[in-house]
């Protein structure tokens, strides 16, 4: 039984070597695929005319590698040696059309074409390589210097390389679907702070409230947070045209109240689109993304550093 | 087993007793050695503990700033003041003063009043003011005559004209106006030369925090409080004077040692110690609902808490239900209708928000009178609720609810407008500050208007 096993030791790794490696990610991404192509080496100097010459001949069909005696296989690309080649290939790629390029003439960063980033995750995943976010980061500030240049004078292949950096969006998917007023007059807001969402209905009306089917003075004991819930109403002075009736799970007294604020803002919206710039500069349209830190291992919280202790 | 006690002193004790580490120094002319040494001195690490540190607080031992404590009781008569004029606030000028039937009349509904000055000092004795109200803001007492004060008001002078007891009970959310309204009950009740008595707090009668004492002869037994009692009539001495003077006494209470046609007020008068207050009180109260006396006022504030067990125990050590003790008692059969009052007036009994104990019965009766009176359907007990008390639940089904919750926008509009005009409310009042105010308020809670007008600072 011993001798069987070691007999067959050599076979142990065949569907590894079997598997292919590159096949996969070709499905995924297939107009990256690595070039690899056969270089012949020769001591002789003859070879490119013996190109140039192939199809002008058109009489008899020459043979390919007759009379090489030395040849192996040599990867086209000078990266194929490196951890990460494919990754690296567009990275030649783009410092070659930068160093052709940058003499174009460029606008300011904010007149760029906006264009949907692939992040370091998706590259990894579709390259099948293991890069490094510092690699990945170098890549695209070259990248995004190359979308500086004006996109009018841009020579088409600067696109196409680009165009391989950016995320696959469909426009149409992602729409945003419009808030109605429905047929009892209401429309409803979504609004979110900290671990709290609110939904706030809201009618034209006389200024009254209810949060979770009480007043405002029940759910929240501090005026600033009654404050703040209302603060879209308030800000644009309609607290005497509209009602609110609202839900709100979750989080905090803090967190409850600024999630009304935008749930609001959200509502009123639909009545009044016109109040949007307004809306925005009272500080109700926009997401406040901040959250609780997450606490890290070696610290007491998020940033807290156990006491120091001599030995 | 009290002679087996006996016996066990005498037998020799089965733990051995420790031996005495300290000598007893018996007598000044022992000549034993051990004994006639002088006690131990003090070590020589005493005598310099001056400089050791006292205890383990950092920053050294005597570092406390050398103030002055406040003596006993001034912190709570601090916490307690009423404070009923501020003269940095501007006087406001065109309100009118309150007269006997002003708050009877339905026209007056929305307006400001000003409370007279001859009955602050009987409304301050009373206790009707609260500490919790916000007095102290303006230049003198105003309020507004709501529209469930008004309607208060008018059963009130509906009971006098009628000879019947009006038994109300205030409910509402915290701060809602509830304790204002039966100041304005008792202002309207001294104004027409009612007879007023008021327990401010009844949580005071039942924490027990005064002294009680058994009736003798009641069974089941009744306990009476002396002490409250005595400062109780004492108040109503104070606040009903003139009233009280003009009354005749019509029963033989002689064994006070009162004359026959002495007035109610020297019938308060000859109590003099806590030991009486009670009959003192019973005779005042039997005197008071003869036929032919003015009308009478009773209030309580805080109702829940003369529905539950009071803090009170009697001889086998449980405790006492509130509704035993004498002058909840009192209270309680007036709210009930079992005592008449014949001369007519009212009982009125206010739940308090804050200070707010759950009790299930009385939740139960007060929502199915309010729905009786609103006609909506009427809710039944729970079939799970251990808890119902019938006691409370007989004592509180004939009253009629009063809902006390926020003020409508007209006026919001007249008490902020006062607010401005008393220089508080910085504020243009204009539709859409009442508006803001009144949602933020909670749709309208007078209290909470007051803390988001006036109270909330803004840099």
């Amino acid at each position: 039984m011993a001798s069987l096993a070691g007999g067959l030791r050599h076979l142990r790794c065949h569907g590894q070597l079997l598997k292919s490696q590159w096949q996969q990610v070709l499905a995924v991404r297939p107009r990256i695929a690595p070039k690899m192509g056969i270089r012949q080496m020769t001591v002789e100097s003859n070879v490119p005319t013996q190109t140039a010459d192939a199809p002008t001949s058109t009489g008899p069909t020459t043979l390919p590698f007759v009379g090489v005696h030395h040849a192996r296989q040599v990867p086209t690309s000078p990266s194929y040696f490196t951890r990460e080649p494919r990754f690296n290939d567009i990275y030649i790629r783009l410092t070659q059309l930068l160093n052709k390029y940058h003499r174009l003439p460029t606008l300011p960063a904010n007149e760029a074409p906006t264009l949907p980033w692939m992040k370091v995750d998706q590259i990894r995943q579709q390259l099948g390589e293991p890069v490094k976010s510092s690699h990945f980061a170098k890549m695209i500030r070259v990248a995004k210097r190359l979308n500086l240049i004006d996109p009018s004078l841009r020579p088409n292949e600067i696109d196409i390389v680009l165009h391989q950096l950016t995320r696959n969006i469909d426009p149409y998917v992602n729409n945003i679907r419009p808030i109605t007023i429905d047929k009892f007059g209401r429309a409803i807001g979504v609004g979110k702070r900290k671990e709290s969402t609110a939904r706030a209905f809201v009618v034209e009306g006389t200024g009254e409230v209810l949060i979770n089917g009480k007043p405002l003075n029940e759910i929240f004991g501090r005026v600033h947070d009654r404050e703040s819930a209302l603060w879209a109403l308030t800000a644009t002075q309609r607290m005497d045209k509209y009602n609110v009736w609202a839900l709100v799970r979750g989080g905090g007294t803090t967190g409850q109240a600024e999630a009304l604020t935008l749930a609001v803002a959200k509502a009123l919206l639909v009545h009044e689109p016109a109040l949007k710039p307004a809306l925005r500069k009272a500080g109700c349209i926009t997401r406040d993304p901040r959250t609780v830190e997450r606490k890290k291992h070696g610290r007491v919280k998020a940033r807290k550093s156990p006491a120091w202790v001599k030995r | 087993m009290a002679s087996a006690n006996s016996l066990r002193s005498l037998m020799r004790p089965s733990i051995p007793v420790a031996p005495r580490l300290i000598p007893i120094i018996s007598s000044s002319f022992s000549t034993t050695t051990a004994l006639s040494a002088s006690p131990r001195a003090p070590k020589s690490s005493v005598v310099t503990s001056t400089k050791m540190k006292k205890n383990f607080k950092k920053g050294g031992g005597q570092a406390s700033a050398p103030t002055k404590k406040p003596n006993p009781g001034e912190r709570k008569a601090f916490r307690k003041r009423i404070q009923l004029s501020n003269n940095s606030a501007l006087a406001v000028e065109g309100i009118e003063v309150l007269k006997a039937d002003t708050l009877a009349q339905s026209s007056n509904t929305g307006k400001m009043f000003s409370i007279p000055d001859e009955i602050i000092d009987q409304l301050r004795t009373l206790e009707a003011f609260k500490a919790t109200q916000a007095w102290n803001l303006f230049r003198k007492p105003h309020f507004l005559a709501r529209k469930e004060a008004v309607e208060l008001i008018s059963k009130l002078d509906n009971a006098a004209t009628k000879k019947e007891a009006e038994k109300i009970v205030l409910t509402g959310s915290k701060l809602s106006g509830k304790s204002l309204a039966v100041l304005q009950a008792i202002s309207y009740a001294l104004l027409n030369k009612w007879v007023v008595i008021n327990i401010p707090e009844a949580q005071d009668l039942t924490n027990g925090n005064t002294d009680y004492a058994h009736i003798p002869n009641t069974e089941p037994a009744v306990y009476s409080q002396p002490v409250y009692v005595l400062r109780l009539l004492q108040t109503i001495y104070k606040a009903n004077k003139a009233v009280l003077e003009s009354l005749k006494v019509e029963k033989d209470w002689s064994l006070t040692g009162l004359q026959k046609g002495n007035s109610l007020a020297e019938l308060i008068l000859t109590c003099k110690e806590s030991e009486f207050a009670w009959t003192t009180f019973n005779a005042l109260w039997n005197e008071l609902t003869l036929p032919g006396r003015p009308p009478v006022l009773f209030s309580l504030d805080g109702l829940s808490h003369i529905s539950k067990l009071s803090q009170y125990r009697d001889p086998a050590f449980n405790l006492i239900h509130s509704h035993d003790l004498a002058l909840v008692r009192t209270f309680v059969d007036a709210l009930s209708g079992k005592t008449k009052l014949p001369n007519g007036g009212a009982v009125i009994a206010s739940t308090s928000g804050n200070n707010m104990q759950f009790h299930p019965s009385q939740e139960l009766v007060l929502a199915q009178l309010e729905a009786g009176q609103s006609g909506k359907p009427i809710p039944k007990p729970d079939p799970y609720e251990k808890k119902y008390d019938d006691r409370v639940y007989e004592s509180l089904k004939n009253t009629s609810v009063l809902r006390i919750e926020g003020i409508n926008h007209d006026d919001t509009k007249t008490l902020m407008g006062y607010w401005a005009a008393s220089g508080l409310l910085r504020n243009v009042v204009n539709n859409h500050t009442i508006r803001e105010k009144w949602a933020l308020a909670g749709n309208g809670n007078v209290g909470e208007m007051e803390r988001v007008a006036l109270l909330t600072m803004r840099m």
